[in-house]
This record gives C-alpha cells, sequence and structure tokens, in this order.
C-alpha cells in the first residue's frame, strides 16, 4: 500500500470513533439536548463489548452487549432528563462517573485486574480493505442520518421538538417522547463506537480508554453546525489531525504534545465556528446604519 | 430550624438513598458487606493516622467545591477543575524545585501564589473564550482538563522528574517549602483549616457583598445585571478566575502539605468529585464544607474498605455517579421548573 493509502487509513481508523460519537451528539443537539454523556456511554459499550466478545467468542453477541449496556445508559439519561427535568450537563456528567466507576468496579470485582481486559485471543471484526465494518457503517450512517432527519416525518418532528417546543406541542408532535428517542439513538450510536474503538485492532479494554473521545464528538458535532454532512466534515478534520499528529512523533516530538493535539483542535474548531457565526450576524446586528449607507433611488435603478 | 431542614433534606435523601444502593451492590458481591460498610464508614476514625489521611482528602475537595459553586452562581459552568488543580501542583512544584535558596517564609508563599495564578490562568481562557465569543465552556473546560494533565505528565516525566524515583514523580520539594500539620495531628496539613476558612469567607463574599450579589444576579440573568448597570462580564470573568485559583491553591497545599512532591497520579480524581460535593450542597459554601467531610469520608474509609475485605475502592466512584443522578432528580427541582416555564 502506498504511503498516502497508509495515511488515509490511519485518518479513518482515527476517526471513526469520532464520528460515531459526534453523530450521537447530534441526534440529542437536534432535540436541544447537549449530550456531555457520549463519553460515558461509548466506554461503558466497550467494556461491554470486550467481556462479552470474550466470554461468547462471537463478535455479534458483544456488539449486542454493547448496544445493550449504551441503551441502558441511555435510558437512565433520558429518563431523568426528559422524564423528570434534571439538568442534562449535570445528568450527563453523572452518567460519565457511573460509567467510569462501573467499568472499573467490573474489573477490579469480576475479572480482579483494575489496570484492563485483555483477552488471550478475541476474534476479529470483519473487515474491507482493512477497514472495520464498524468504520464502513459509521460512513453510511452520514447518509442515513440526514435521510432520517430531513426527509421523514419522524426526523421532522425531532427537529420541531428541538427548535421550538412550543410550536412542536401545538402542531401534534410529543415534544418528550421525540427528546427519548434522540437520546436512545445517540446511545445506540455511541455504543457502535465504543465498540469500534475496543473490537477493531485493540481487542481490549482499558480503564478511561474513551479519553475524551466522546467530548471531542461533542465539539466536532458543535463545529459542523449539528447537520450530518458538516458533522462529518468536522470529524474527518479532528481524525486528520490526529492521524497527522501520530507522523509527528518520527520528528521527535514528544508523545504528550501528539496526544494533545486533538483537544487543542477542539478547542480551536469551536473558537472559529463562533467567530464564523459573529462575523454573519456583525454587519445587520452591530453596524449602526449611517446615512451614507442610505442612497436615494436614481432614476432607472433596479429597485 | 425548619429553614435548615427543608435545606438539607433533598440533599441528605440523595446521600442516602446513594449508600443504600452501594449496599445492595455489596450485598452481592461481599462475603461480609457489614464488615465492608464498616471500614467504607468509620475506618477514618480507627487511628490518628487514618484521620489525618481523612482530613488531607477533604482539603482538595472543599477548595475545588467552593470554586465550583463560584463559577456555577455566576452562571459559568467550570467542569475543569481537575485541570486546573493540575495546572496548580505543577506550578507550585516548579516555584518549590526551581527557586530552593529561596528564605523560608517566602518559599512557601511564592509557590503557593504561583499555584492559584496557574490555576487562575487555566479557568481564564475558557471563560474569556465563553464571555466574548459565546464558545461553550463545558466542553472547553473538560478539554482543558485533558490538555492539562498530559502537559503536567510531560513535566513531570520530563525536567522536573526525580531520577531515583519510579515512575511520574517530581523531585522532592525543599522542607523548607513544606507547611506545617494540625497541631497534635502530625500527618494532617493545615491546608483543611486554610481551606474551610476560606469556605467561609467565600460564604461572606457570595452572600454578604455587593460584588457577590452582583454575581449571582448575573448568573441569573447575565443581560439584565448588565442593564441594571452591574459590570456584569467582568465580575464573572473574575469569578472564573476566582474559582480556577482555589483550585489551582487546592493542588498548590496539596504539593506543599501532602506530597512534598508533584506525583502524576496524585489525584484520585478530586476535580468532578468537588463537582459533586459542590452540588450536594446546592453550591452553597457553608454546606460544602459538611459535603466536603462526608465525601472524603467515603472516600478515605474506600482504601481501608479494600484492604479489609473483598470490595473494590471503585465501589466510591460508582457511589459518586450515583448521587450525582439522585441529585438531579430531586421532586422540588422538577415542580419548579414545572412552575416556572
Amino acid at each position: 500500500m502506498t504511503a498516502a493509502g497508509l495515511f488515509a487509513g490511519a485518518a479513518l481508523s482515527q476517526t471513526a470513533p469520532i464520528l460515531l460519537a459526534a453523530l450521537a451528539a447530534m441526534f440529542t443537539q437536534r432535540a436541544n439536548i447537549l449530550n456531555v454523556a457520549v463519553e460515558g456511554m461509548m466506554l461503558a459499550a466497550a467494556l461491554a463489548a470486550i467481556a462479552v466478545g470474550q466470554a461468547s467468542g462471537s463478535i455479534a453477541l458483544g456488539v449486542a452487549a454493547a448496544l445493550g449496556v449504551a441503551l441502558a445508559l441511555a435510558g437512565l439519561f433520558g429518563g431523568i432528563t426528559v422524564g423528570l427535568g434534571a439538568d442534562a450537563i449535570v445528568a450527563g456528567l453523572g452518567i460519565n462517573l457511573l460509567a467510569s466507576g462501573g467499568t472499573l468496579f467490573v474489573l477490579e470485582e469480576v475479572y480482579d485486574s483494575p489496570g484492563g481486559l485483555r483477552p488471550d485471543n478475541f476474534p476479529d471484526l470483519p473487515a474491507l480493505q482493512g477497514q472495520s465494518v464498524i468504520v464502513l457503517a459509521s460512513l453510511l450512517l452520514v447518509p442515513i442520518s440526514a435521510v432520517f432527519l430531513y426527509r421523514t416525518p419522524l426526523g421532522a418532528a425531532l427537529r420541531a421538538a428541538g427548535e421550538d417546543a412550543a410550536a412542536a406541542r401545538a402542531a401534534g408532535i410529543s415534544v418528550a417522547r421525540m427528546r427519548l428517542l434522540s437520546v436512545l439513538l445517540s446511545g445506540a450510536v455511541a455504543a457502535l463506537g465504543g465498540a469500534e474503538l475496543a473490537m477493531d485492532k485493540l481487542h481490549f479494554f482499558l480503564p478511561a480508554m474513551t479519553s475524551g473521545r466522546g467530548f471531542i464528538g461533542l465539539a466536532a458535532m458543535l463545529f459542523g453546525g449539528g447537520t450530518p454532512w458538516g458533522t462529518a466534515a468536522a470529524a474527518f478534520v479532528f481524525g486528520i489531525a490526529g492521524a497527522a499528529a501520530d507522523r509527528l512523533q518520527a520528528w521527535q516530538v514528544p508523545s504528550e504534545f501528539v496526544l494533545m493535539v486533538p483537544y487543542a483542535t477542539a478547542v480551536v474548531a469551536l473558537t472559529a465556528a463562533r467567530l464564523r457565526a459573529i462575523a454573519r450576524l456583525r454587519p445587520a446586528a452591530v453596524r449602526p446604519v449611517r446615512p451614507t449607507d442610505v442612497k436615494p433611488l436614481a432614476e432607472g435603478d433596479p429597485a | 430550624m425548619t429553614g435548615l431542614w427543608t435545606a438539607i433534606r433533598g440533599p441528605a435523601g440523595a446521600l442516602l438513598a446513594a449508600l443504600l444502593l452501594g449496599f445492595l451492590v455489596v450485598l452481592a458481591v461481599s462475603d461480609d458487606p457489614l464488615l465492608s460498610y464498616r471500614q467504607l464508614l468509620f475506618a477514618s476514625f480507627a487511628s490518628g493516622a487514618n484521620f489525618a489521611l481523612y482530613l488531607n482528602r477533604a482539603m482538595p475537595l472543599i477548595l475545588i467545591g467552593l470554586g465550583v459553586a463560584l463559577s456555577f452562581r455566576a452562571g459559568l459552568f467550570n467542569v475543569g477543575g481537575e485541570g486546573q488543580l493540575y495546572a496548580g501542583a505543577i506550578a507550585c512544584a516548579a516555584v518549590g524545585i526551581g527557586l530552593p535558596h529561596l528564605p523560608a517564609p517566602l518559599l512557601p508563599l511564592a509557590a503557593v501564589i504561583a499555584s492559584a495564578l496557574a490555576g487562575a490562568a487555566w479557568a481564564w481562557w475558557p471563560g474569556a473564550l465563553k464571555l466574548w465569543l459565546g464558545v461553550d465552556e463545558v466542553v472547553t473546560t473538560l478539554m482543558g482538563n485533558f490538555v492539562a494533565l498530559l502537559a503536567t505528565n510531560f513535566l513531570v516525566t520530563g525536567v522536573l522528574r526525580d531520577p531515583a524515583a519510579y515512575g511520574a514523580t517530581s523531585r522532592l520539594l525543599p522542607a523548607s517549602s513544606w507547611l506545617p500539620a494540625i497541631p497534635g495531628l502530625p500527618n494532617a496539613t493545615i491546608g483543611l483549616p486554610v481551606a474551610v476558612l476560606l469556605a467561609v469567607l467565600g460564604w461572606v463574599v457570595l452572600f454578604r457583598t455587593v460584588w457577590g450579589a452582583g454575581l449571582r444576579a448575573a448568573g441569573s440573568n447575565l443581560r439584565f445585571a448588565e442593564a441594571v448597570g452591574i459590570r456584569a462580564r467582568r465580575d464573572v470573568l473574575s469569578a472564573m478566575a476566582l474559582s480556577g485559583a482555589l483550585a489551582g491553591l487546592a493542588g498548590g497545599l496539596y504539593v506543599l502539605g501532602i506530597g512534598h512532591r508533584f506525583e502524576q497520579n496524585f489525584s484520585p480524581g478530586f476535580g468532578l468529585m468537588a463537582l459533586t460535593v459542590a452540588l450536594l450542597a446546592r453550591l452553597h459554601p457553608l454546606g460544602l464544607i459538611a459535603t466536603s467531610l462526608i465525601f472524603a469520608l467515603l472516600l478515605n474509609g474506600a482504601a481501608y474498605m479494600q484492604i479489609a475485605t473483598d470490595v473494590p475502592r471503585s465501589l466510591v466512584d460508582v457511589l459518586t455517579g450515583l448521587l450525582v443522578l439522585l441529585m438531579t432528580v430531586e421532586p422540588g427541582r422538577r415542580f419548579r421548573r414545572a412552575v416556572t416555564s
């Protein structure tokens, strides 16, 4: 394989978990919930995938377990934010604490190995051209979610619930049900992200192995403006930055600075997105109208 | 008296519920669940050494939690306490190791100031980005945590590293910079009394000064506060920096009073625990002292529980998560939301 091909492969591998986290955050964002719980859902899903995959020897069961655990956490998150009106950020951080504490507890209590879970042999994910099916699924999810959000009645209802709850309610949409749906969709997509992270190539689980990818996905979604294609483009920027940073290690750049790149990119990207939004607003909102702006219409000018 | 009861009813209920759920978990996994819980709740009082360790663990919780309360009251979600703690700790260690010849009273003073400034700086930029450009501070402070921990790892495995020690550990700070102990408790640093004093001071500032009142007004409605002439943006940004300074100070006091060096893994997640503690205290500086002491009890007791029984200490992390979730679902709050929305 050529060097460019290798780099593209590395970039795609780095992008996939971030893309899945970003899409997960996008669904709730469209229903007006800032979802910091993606991180915890991914982490719990990653452990479930490895634990069940090891015990059963089956990839399918591993992925199913990841989905089950992440959906349970999503249900809890949705239940207390949508059902009981809890603050989404605080509840999301609570979910993350529960996931990081719970995975550590399971490692210590069930496997007696707080350092991580490394099965001796673990089945490979089916792959195409060196990329796992989950990576391919993450790419397919972009058009699928675009169609879902913009071309189906359910997607329109979900967006309406997020954009104007009162109007949606007046139109007969159950806002609470739409928000809950968005949280569950987010849990399912986050589960794939966690499964990809642990099952593809690595075949092991480490405590806190998501290391902020859920938050980076959240940043990518915000940077991408909350649309499927924009979010995907942003996730690719992050993945390519990560893969490029890995190359820096060849030039003796300390690994800590290489590892900082995704987090720093997230901050820069969010700032850039806000600057863009402000620049767009500025002419109308801030600059006062001066007399010279209003020219009298000359004869024959198009009105 | 009924007012106090109304105030603590919710948090106390959440705490009891979390402990109860935790006991069910212990019941399921342990051969001796009663011993586990006895260790968790009472081992901190079993000896002077245990008690000193307990007090030491409460100090960062109070200081970071106070910062959380301050920033949340001002309307900013500073969830970067962990990163600000590390920034403060590494700055303190760098000053202590870098300027060993400063005379005794100046060295710890310089180190403490450096730690507060470093923490303040690490909270200032997300605050500034939020107030100037509207960049979401939850994401930026979370990102800041990761960057800060990587940066301290770089420093402590590089220039500050102790070549004789194993792992990511800095050289020992000169003894002239060490903080004295609480009289009668040889291993308990005076960091805790300092933290308690600052919490009381925090209460006075928030609830008994014009600045605090303006800050709380800005926290509930920034545009309204600006409209009535409070220089809200500037005040909110100072509150954010102050919040980081308190977390940084916690790091500095930890290095000077407890570790006497910087260790990369010195914090068992104080940042998010302090967030829990502050929320449990309903962002009240005085309540915070109580919830920090309760939480440090669990944090410290878990270590003894793990030694004495078969229950791992990460039980406390599970309890923390449960507690945060239980705190958010208070029935009273739900009612209030329903009325106002």
